[in-house]
């Protein structure tokens, strides 16, 4: 009971920097001034940490963040903040993406706006699982799980040996098995 | 491989008993689980390699999961419409932040030019710029500013050493703003302003770059003019009552007259999408779509009563209306008449009852 009371402590102290944080994300974005944007943005960033500090007491994570997190709490806030934010542009382009593949259908096969959302939210996942991953690496993986193709195949659609698509296929898979959530 | 429903990536906590249960395995575990899925996924694979894979993942319940956790992903992908989620999730510019960053949108539009460019066409006639029905044009203005024209617009470009202004008489522009050249010239620091003047006000962007959109939209909304600002921040002035002018902010849209603005409201995410050629609606009534496809064509497109309060749903190529036309009576109860390439009549399907 302790160890979550101090996390919780933690938690407080560093949200008495929230309008810290959310001129901070708002400079970030380039907005004149407050708007939604951001302040969801601030809203996901301390859900991350208190994520993080759940996971701290189950001994999955090191108490390192902490320790950065009481020294320089703003330091720390920035860190987290700049990751969200990371996710958010990626997120962005993604949905740009996915519109105009959307826009290459016939109008017949268009989504409706709810299964629209839920391809988006997958398609999302998946996309944030693939972002550590090399671009050529990335390529294979789709290739194989989203066309079928055969490692022969994208190994000349590539241009590159078959061990290379092995190399490519082993990195995505461990990179979807060490996903966070 | 069952397919699970997708479920939500947004941060909640809903998502965190999971998260604790079972976070990432050993790295050593997830290696060899991600080679065995090679040689599973490989179309030269034996039947001892299938046995041994089996026997590897019922040595130790942390194989078992390892594998399970790539198995969830495979099926999330199997789910997935094959050649849009290619697309989206191969995209080669992963990242644009620059992109997104910089740019500063506003988007407008004048429904009155509507009528005063039909009755009045000297007016289209003056503009620096025009575009016919159908048309989009894509031009740099002298500052680096970008300036795109949708269907059936008129714009005047009026540069001088005081400012930078567009007087739009009719339709729907988008601008990307550049910062003024001229400041540097002069070293003075101060950018000209650059300012979109309409029959109801001027509006005025603040920051170093924008995008101005207007267009002639609905009879229904006459006298007025529709902004929307994408990025940073305008102000608008309206003509007659100046001391009203206020600031609108980026993800917001608002509607002005000579004499009054309309309270903000958040942008519509695809006031946009015409810049790419597209039309983009949800659940919209089927006589305000058809209202907005008869911009980019020429001639009248007219919605039977019966038939107009029918809710349309997709994401339209412009460039091709008679095709959009053409394929109506495939999602809806409607017949499509052409009496002529220029006379178009939407109707009650006669085969529905």
């Amino acid at each position: 009971m302790a160890a979550t009371d101090s996390s919780m402590q933690h938690v407080q102290s560093l949200y008495s920097h929230h309008g810290w944080l959310l001129a901070w994300l708002r400079r970030k974005l380039g907005h004149v001034s407050g708007n939604a944007e951001a302040a969801d943005l601030a809203q996901d960033t301390f859900v991350r940490i208190i994520v993080a500090h759940k996971r701290e007491q189950c001994g999955v994570q090191s108490s390192e963040q902490t320790m950065q997190a009481l020294r320089e709490p703003r330091a720390y806030l920035t860190t987290v903040a700049s990751r969200v934010l990371f996710n958010h542009y990626r997120r962005l382009s993604l949905e740009q993406a996915y519109l105009q593949a959307l826009d290459q259908l016939p109008e017949i096969h268009a989504p409706s706006p709810e299964e629209r959302l839920l391809i988006l939210e997958t398609l999302n996942e998946i996309d944030a699982m693939l972002q550590a991953l090399p671009g050529q690496a990335r390529s294979a993986f789709l290739l194989s799980q989203l066309e079928g193709m055969s490692y022969a195949d994208i190994a000349v659609k590539l241009n590159v040996s078959l061990r290379t698509v092995k190399r490519y296929m082993a990195q995505a898979f461990e990179e979807c098995i060490m996903q966070e959530s | 491989m069952a397919s699970p429903l997708p479920s939500s990536t947004s941060s909640s906590f809903s998502s965190l008993s999971s998260a604790e249960r079972a976070g990432p395995p050993d790295r050593t575990i997830a290696r060899q689980a991600a080679q065995w899925l090679v040689k599973l996924h490989d179309e030269h694979v034996s039947a001892a390699d299938i046995a041994a894979c089996d026997r590897w993942r019922a040595v130790h319940p942390e194989h078992e999961r390892a594998w399970q956790r790539a198995e969830a992903i495979g099926g999330k992908l199997a789910g997935l419409p094959g050649g849009v989620a290619l697309q989206s999730l191969g995209r080669s510019n992963r990242v644009e932040r620059r992109a997104v960053l910089k740019t500063i949108l506003l988007l407008m539009s004048v429904p009155v030019g509507y009528a005063s460019y039909r009755t009045l066409p000297w007016q289209q006639w003056s503009a620096d710029l025009r575009t016919a029905a159908g048309e989009r044009r894509t031009v740099m203005l002298a500052d680096g500013s970008k300036l795109i024209l949708n269907t059936s617009t008129a714009v005047d470009v009026r540069f001088d050493s005081e400012q930078r202004l567009l007087h739009l008489h009719a339709g729907e522009i988008f601008i990307e703003t550049a910062r003024d050249p001229l400041s540097k010239e002069l070293q003075t620091g101060a950018n000209r302003p650059f300012i979109v003047r309409t029959a109801q006000g001027n509006v005025r962007a603040l920051g170093t770059r924008f995008v101005v959109s207007a267009a002639d939209t609905h009879p229904r909304l006459a006298s007025s003019t529709n902004v929307t600002v994408l990025e940073h921040a305008v102000e608008i002035r309206p003509a007659v009552a100046v001391e009203r002018a206020r600031v609108i902010e980026a993800g917001q849209q608002i509607r002005f007259t000579g004499t009054t603005i309309d309270a903000p409201q958040a942008a519509d995410r695809y006031a946009t999408a015409w810049v790419d050629g597209r039309l983009i609606v949800n659940a919209m009534r089927l006589d305000d779509f058809l209202a907005q496809l008869g911009r980019y064509r020429s001639g009248l497109l007219r919605c039977d009563p019966e038939v107009a309060a029918l809710r349309i749903t997709g994401a339209f190529q412009l460039d091709n209306t008679d095709g959009i036309l053409n394929a109506l009576p495939d999602t809806l109860p409607v017949a499509v008449l052409f009496r002529s390439r220029y006379w178009v009549t939407v109707i009650p399907s006669p085969f529905s009852s």
